[in-house]
């Protein structure tokens, strides 16, 4: 099992000082010449930049809405054993499927959420979204409607481990329910909102399918051209074999960082193993 | 507790919010693979179609490859699921079971594989793919889906093999069972729900992957659902009735697989289970 990931991560890392075309056998020794060429590249810049625009982007209003989620079927009422099926179809539906309905919902002459977006007048609204300047919010969305389930489920699972003794002390002691939130639940939910935190946001740096299929059926792509969409266009549309490993270790090394960084400064609390 | 009639309006109107949020891209994906070409296009969109017509499910059955996709989706998953299982249990079982050296470590890697972004792999597992002569092959796809979904299968496999008390596998080699017939008789049906769900999980990633299918397949004949449909893009004029249908036709599989199996997917999903 070890040799299926790490095998191609050592030949990955090996291959970055090559320049090797996608398709023939040949290689030649780079040392770091790949590496040099791409930090001079913008476009390389750019395309690091979305994909921290679009993680981070995307990652937050997740969280916000998978919590939110959570906490409104986290109630008893009736309907919520169907509603809790229906918040997980997004997440149940291919991504290919998941970017085609958002692509027919927000088609810039048919799509019904922008002829709905008009009914309603809003100053500044803009009339097409998949172009240059809005695509990138298209692509927001439609991850946090795909993804949102994810955190929803998981933060779902531990509110109903949360003993409800501690509800009762705080309203006891006259607690709001917002004050309720804030010092009941959220530091019960601590834990899994670190772990869902940090999967969420390395999966997000690195979707490829999303932004792909959203931006290179239409034309305003460049502007979604997130570092693993570039780096998939290394590989396989320019054939840089060398270079796209290139960037993948690149991907590597600031995810394996991000991660270092990340339990330094929160470390997990010893008393908990949730998630 | 007594509650506000306003707090009440609210806690139904972000219920409704949420519902509206979930349902209304499937219901109009629904709706716009039955309506009527000229009705599909007309400005403003209809919510309730006036006329209804099947002429998008025609053209995706007859006129397309789309069973042959079908047919690879469902041969790619299913080579998946079995080959990850087995293996998964084998190893899941080794891992809570017995002890030896390097025991901790190994269950610390496979969580860092289950984090692990499969487009990282993608370069080197191209070119081995090449060179082992594994492009444009079923077994080739699905051997690199195993690839990836095997470690977190063993991940949430090891959640549920350690929740199966020790006790109960000693009494039955006590009573003079063996290992095997331990492990077959007290351990799997008592794991069974854990299996059932990381099946479903690792279907679902084979089911549901693009990148690996768009780098590893260019035959027509070959090409799995996901790259498929894509393929319906370079039409010359993008019918989207079609997708929709498509949309639909590959959806309903998945729902009634979740809608069926939903009590053991909500356990996994406990144990950490979904990976995308």
């Amino acid at each position: 099992m070890l040799t299926f990931t790490l095998f191609p991560v050592g030949y990955n890392v090996w291959l970055g000082f090559y320049a090797k075309h996608s398709l023939r056998a040949t290689s030649t020794w780079l040392g770091l010449g790949n590496y040099t060429q791409m930090l001079a590249d913008p476009d390389f810049w750019r395309a690091t930049w979305l994909a921290t625009v679009y993680a981070v982007g995307s990652t937050t209003l997740q969280i916000f809405t998978g919590v939110a989620g959570a906490l409104i079927l986290h109630q008893r009422f009736a309907g919520v054993d169907f509603l809790r099926g229906v918040a997980l179809f997004p997440y149940m539906i291919p991504t290919v499927i998941a970017v085609f309905v958002w692509r027919w919902l927000m088609n810039d002459l048919y799509g019904v959420i922008p002829y709905v977006l008009g009914t309603l007048h809003i100053p500044g609204m803009p009339e097409a979204w998949l172009t240059h300047a809005t695509i990138m919010w298209v692509l927001i969305v439609l991850s946090v409607w795909t993804f949102f389930p994810f955190v929803l489920v998981n933060v779902l699972a531990r509110l109903q481990t949360i003993p409800p003794e501690l509800y009762d002390a705080a309203r006891v002691d006259g607690a709001s329910a917002v004050r309720q939130f804030f010092h009941v639940t959220l530091p019960q939910l601590r834990n899994v909102l670190l772990i869902v935190l940090l999967l969420r946001g390395i999966w997000m740096f690195t979707k490829f399918d999303v932004p792909w299929l959203l931006g290179f059926g239409g034309g305003a792509g460049e502007a979604i051209r997130t570092l693993p969409v570039f780096t998939y266009q290394r590989s396989f549309t320019y054939y840089q074999a060398g270079m796209g490993a290139a960037l993948s270790n690149i991907m590597l090394a600031l995810l394996l960082m991000a991660v270092t960084i990340y339990f330094v400064a929160f470390p997990p609390s010893e008393d908990e193993n949730d998630a | 507790m007594r509650r506000r009639p306003v707090s009440r309006t609210a806690a139904w109107a972000l219920r409704l919010a949420l519902f509206a949020f979930c349902a209304f891209p499937l219901y109009w994906m629904v709706v716009s693979s039955l309506k009527v070409s000229h009705e599909l296009l007309a400005s403003p969109p209809t919510f309730w179609p006036h006329e209804w017509e099947l002429r998008a499910y025609r053209k995706l059955f007859y006129e397309t490859n789309f069973w042959v996709y079908f047919k690879n989706t469902v041969i790619v998953s299913a080579l998946t699921t079995v080959i990850v299982i087995v293996a998964g249990v084998i190893g899941a079982y080794s891992l809570t079971r017995y002890a030896f050296r390097g025991r901790t470590f190994v269950a610390r890697m496979t969580l860092l594989a289950y984090m692990f972004p499969p487009i990282i792999m993608l370069v080197p597992l191209f070119l081995l793919a090449r060179q082992l002569g594994l492009v444009n092959s079923i077994p080739g796809l699905a051997l690199t889906y195993i690839s990836f979904s095997l470690p977190y299968a063993l991940w949430i496999l090891r959640a549920f093999f350690q929740s199966i008390p020790l006790e109960l596998e000693h009494a039955a080699l006590i009573d003079g069972a063996n290992r095997a017939q331990a492990l077959a008789y007290i351990v799997m049906p008592l794991a069974l729900p854990g299996i059932i769900a990381t099946s479903i999980f690792t279907f679902i990633v084979a089911w549901n992957d693009f990148l690996f299918a768009l780098v590893l397949i260019g035959q027509d004949e070959l090409k799995t659902l996901a790259i498929g449909i894509n393929e319906f893009f370079h039409m010359a004029v993008v019918d989207w009735g079609l997708i929709m249908a498509a949309g639909v036709m590959v959806t309903i599989p998945a729902l009634v697989f979740f809608i069926a199996v939903q009590r053991y997917l909500i356990a996994g999903w406990g144990a950490g289970g979904l990976k995308g």
